[in-house]
């Protein structure tokens, strides 16, 4: 039984594959991981965790290594605070967990996730954050992921199986989606069928919109202008769950709230600690009541995105 | 096991490491990933008169070994303190100590004195880094204004310690140092964090909405050290004034430098984030090294750091 409580665990890798131009999937597997739900997230060290360990020699000498200073920073760039992310995807065997985790290198961290090897250990901090609501019984869920905001959505169409929904996945060009797309055939350039060609969502019944922003593969465009064209013709009662570039969400936002449609954005945020206790995730949204506290008199205050969020309402967020 | 308890003028301790405020929240964010019982004592996050939203976003940016943050004093407020944060501390299985900011000398003193009578408060402490409304001149960088800050504070805080929590962005922390001291500060802490920047040298703009940000963690360790070691012995020692290091603190080696150069507690901040459970790991480094060092107290080891020139002391090495 996976308790609810959150921790800090060490993972081990056991798989981390390349999937498409500069994204990684990394699975993790765990022992009595607690339980998820799609849109929390995870800390992930990017360093050597075996040389953070603070009880020993300055130098630490294993089997599998020459001596190493223990000040990894000392010798080279390295990441010292942990990085956030999104959960997506998750398998459980008894008391073993494995967490996918999908990531874009963009930086020190992400680099040196990309190089670990299968039995490295990766230190977690999870699970963080709130989650998405599922849809209501008669409502159809949308998915609109862009870019590394993909993730999250894999999750959530695990959690879709036997409903009715609908993802669109978005990137700039159709190398930088970190999808399998199982029938390559080039659609027009204004298609938005929602076809059952991307693998990861098509195996839990959920039919999928591509769109590249260079029209290379897919609908031509970008991902919001798909969705807008799909909410116009197809009119559905619906709940939008979107993450992505902020743009992006922006839009998504817009889009959803002139048509009245409930949308759930998973918004990134720079952090540090993901706990809560540093103040510098926040992002601003709107009070119900301005004579309520926090920040009584004010129409508007401050969430943290790795407690209150990382999803909120459209029709609350300020941005 | 060898015995780590402290003192902080009056605040007994079972262990020398305490939490850095701003890093830890309000009480128990961490509970699920560290052991609060084993803390020597929790410091709250800054708490002002008035509630404050903070600074706009971005607040962080991760630099080489080290950090900056702009967070801008984001906290509930007195009133709110009291009434949300206070129940929950009253819960909290170790000391703790409220960490207090403001920008006028009322603020600081009704805010402190809403403390004194509180059981759940073992102590305050004072940070001085903030500006002053009315002529913008920061609390702690200036001598005589830091003293008489601390002389109000401590009139309407008569049955709690109070610590003053020093800037290092100063020319000489000696002068601050004393001044706090002669003030009533009863213990010290230092430092808080550096003025600093990053740039993004794309957009050619700084990376922090607020163009500056505070320095912390690992980089600025050895900095901070040297300061430490200064106030211990121009200040600290001969006022008998204990001191609490910080700044960089990760690794219970780091907490051993801090205390042979005059630190009688640690606080850990930067580290937290990255492992909340840093003070108790390093509570385990320092029995380990107590017990090498055949040292039965942590206590004989403050300030026991050698310079050139001090009267030779006995080897700890039998
Ligand atoms: C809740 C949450 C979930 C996330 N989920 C995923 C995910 O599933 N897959 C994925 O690839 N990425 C995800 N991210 C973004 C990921 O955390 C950053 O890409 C990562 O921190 C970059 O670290 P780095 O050391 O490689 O880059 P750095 O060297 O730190 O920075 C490189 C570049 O990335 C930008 N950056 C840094 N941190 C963030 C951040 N937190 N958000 C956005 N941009 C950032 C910097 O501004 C810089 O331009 C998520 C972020 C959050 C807050
Ligand atoms: C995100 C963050 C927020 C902080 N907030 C406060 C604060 O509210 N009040 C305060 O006195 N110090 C604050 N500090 C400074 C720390 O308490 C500490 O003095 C400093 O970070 C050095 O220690 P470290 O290197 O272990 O982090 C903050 C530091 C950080 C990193
Ligand atoms: S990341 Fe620290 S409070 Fe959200």
């Amino acid at each position: 039984m996976a308790s609810t409580a959150r921790g800090s665990f060490l993972a081990v890798v056991r798989q981390n594959i390349p999937l498409c131009r500069e994204h990684f999937r990394l699975v993790l597997e765990l022992e009595h991981f607690p339980q998820t739900s799609p849109g929390q997230f995870v800390q992930l060290s990017c360093r050597d965790v075996s040389l953070a360990s603070d009880v020993g020699e300055e130098f630490e000498s294993t089997d599998k290594r020459r001596p190493q200073l223990q000040a990894e920073e000392l010798t080279r760039p390295v990441a010292m605070l942990r990085r956030p992310f999104s959960l997506a995807g998750r398998r459980d065997r008894g008391s073993n967990t494995e967490i996918d985790i999908i990531h874009r290198v963009v930086g020190i961290g992400t680099d040196f996730l990309a190089h670990l090897k299968e039995d490295d250990e990766v230190g977690v901090l999870g699970p963080l954050g709130n989650k998405f609501t599922l849809p209501k019984e008669n409502q159809e869920a949308i998915l609109v992921g862009g870019g590394v905001g993909i993730p999250p959505m894999l999750y959530l169409a695990e959690k879709l199986s036997g409903k009715r929904a609908v993802a669109f996945a978005g990137a700039l060009t159709r190398d930088l989606l970190p999808l399998t797309i199982v029938d390559p055939e080039a659609r027009g350039l204004d298609d938005i069928r929602a076809l059952s060609d991307i693998a990861e969502f098509a195996k839990h019944g959920v039919r999928s919109v591509i769109t590249t922003d260079d029209g290379i593969y897919g609908f031509r465009g970008f991902v919001t202008q798909a969705l807008e064209r799909y909410l116009d013709e197809a009119k559905p009662n619906a709940v939008i769950y979107t993450c992505g570039p902020e743009p992006m969400m922006k839009r998504v936002a817009d889009i959803a709230l002139a048509r009245g449609i409930e949308c759930q954005i998973a918004v990134e945020r720079a952090m540090a600690c993901g706990m809560g206790t540093c103040q510098s995730c926040c992002i601003k949204v709107k009070k119900p009541d301005p004579n309520q506290p926090p920040l009584v008199g004010r129409d508007w205050c401050y969430r943290l995105a790795c407690t209150d969020g990382p999803v909120f309402r459209a029709s609350d967020l300020l941005w | 096991m060898a015995n780590l308890s402290v003192d902080l003028a009056g605040i007994k301790l079972s262990n020398p490491t305490l939490t850095c405020s701003g890093t830890c929240g309000y009480a128990f964010e961490y509970a699920d990933f560290m052991d609060l019982s084993k803390l020597g004592a929790f410091v709250t996050k800054s708490i002002t008169r008035e509630e404050r939203p903070g600074n706009e976003p971005t607040r962080i940016v991760e630099t080489r070994a080290g950090m900056l943050n702009a967070i801008g004093l984001a906290n509930v407020g007195l009133d709110r303190f009291l009434k949300e944060k206070v129940p929950l501390l009253k819960k909290m299985p170790c000391p703790v100590i409220v960490n207090v900011a403001g920008h006028s000398f009322d603020d600081y003193t009704e805010t402190c004195a809403a403390m004194d009578s509180l059981d759940c408060v073992a102590g305050v402490e004072l940070n001085v880094s903030c500006p002053n409304v009315k002529d913008g001149l920061t609390f702690g960088t200036h001598p005589g204004r830091l003293k008489e800050l601390t002389h109000e504070v401590k009139k309407v805080l008569p049955h709690k310690p109070l610590m003053v929590k020093l800037s290092p962005n100063v020319e000489d922390i000696t002068a601050t140092a004393r001044a706090a001291v002669e003030g009533g500060a009863q213990v010290l802490t230092l430092v808080n964090t550096f003025t600093a920047m990053a740039i993004d040298i794309y957009k050619k703009r700084p990376r922090l909405a607020n163009v500056t940000g505070g320095l912390s963690g690992p980089a600025i360790k050895p900095i901070a050290l040297h300061l430490v070691s200064r106030v211990y012995r121009n200040v600290a020692k001969p006022a008998g004034v204990p001191i609490v290091g910080m700044g960089g603190v990760q690794t219970w080696q780091d907490a051993v430098e801090f205390i042979l150069a005059g630190a009688t507690a640690v606080a850990i901040g930067t580290a937290l984030f990255v492992e909340p459970s840093t003070p108790n790991k390093i509570c385990d480094g320092l029995h380990e090294y107590l017990a090498k060092m055949k040292v039965e107290r942590l206590s004989e080891l403050v300030g026991a750091l050698q310079l050139p020139g001090d009267e030779p002391r006995q080897s700890p090495y039998p």
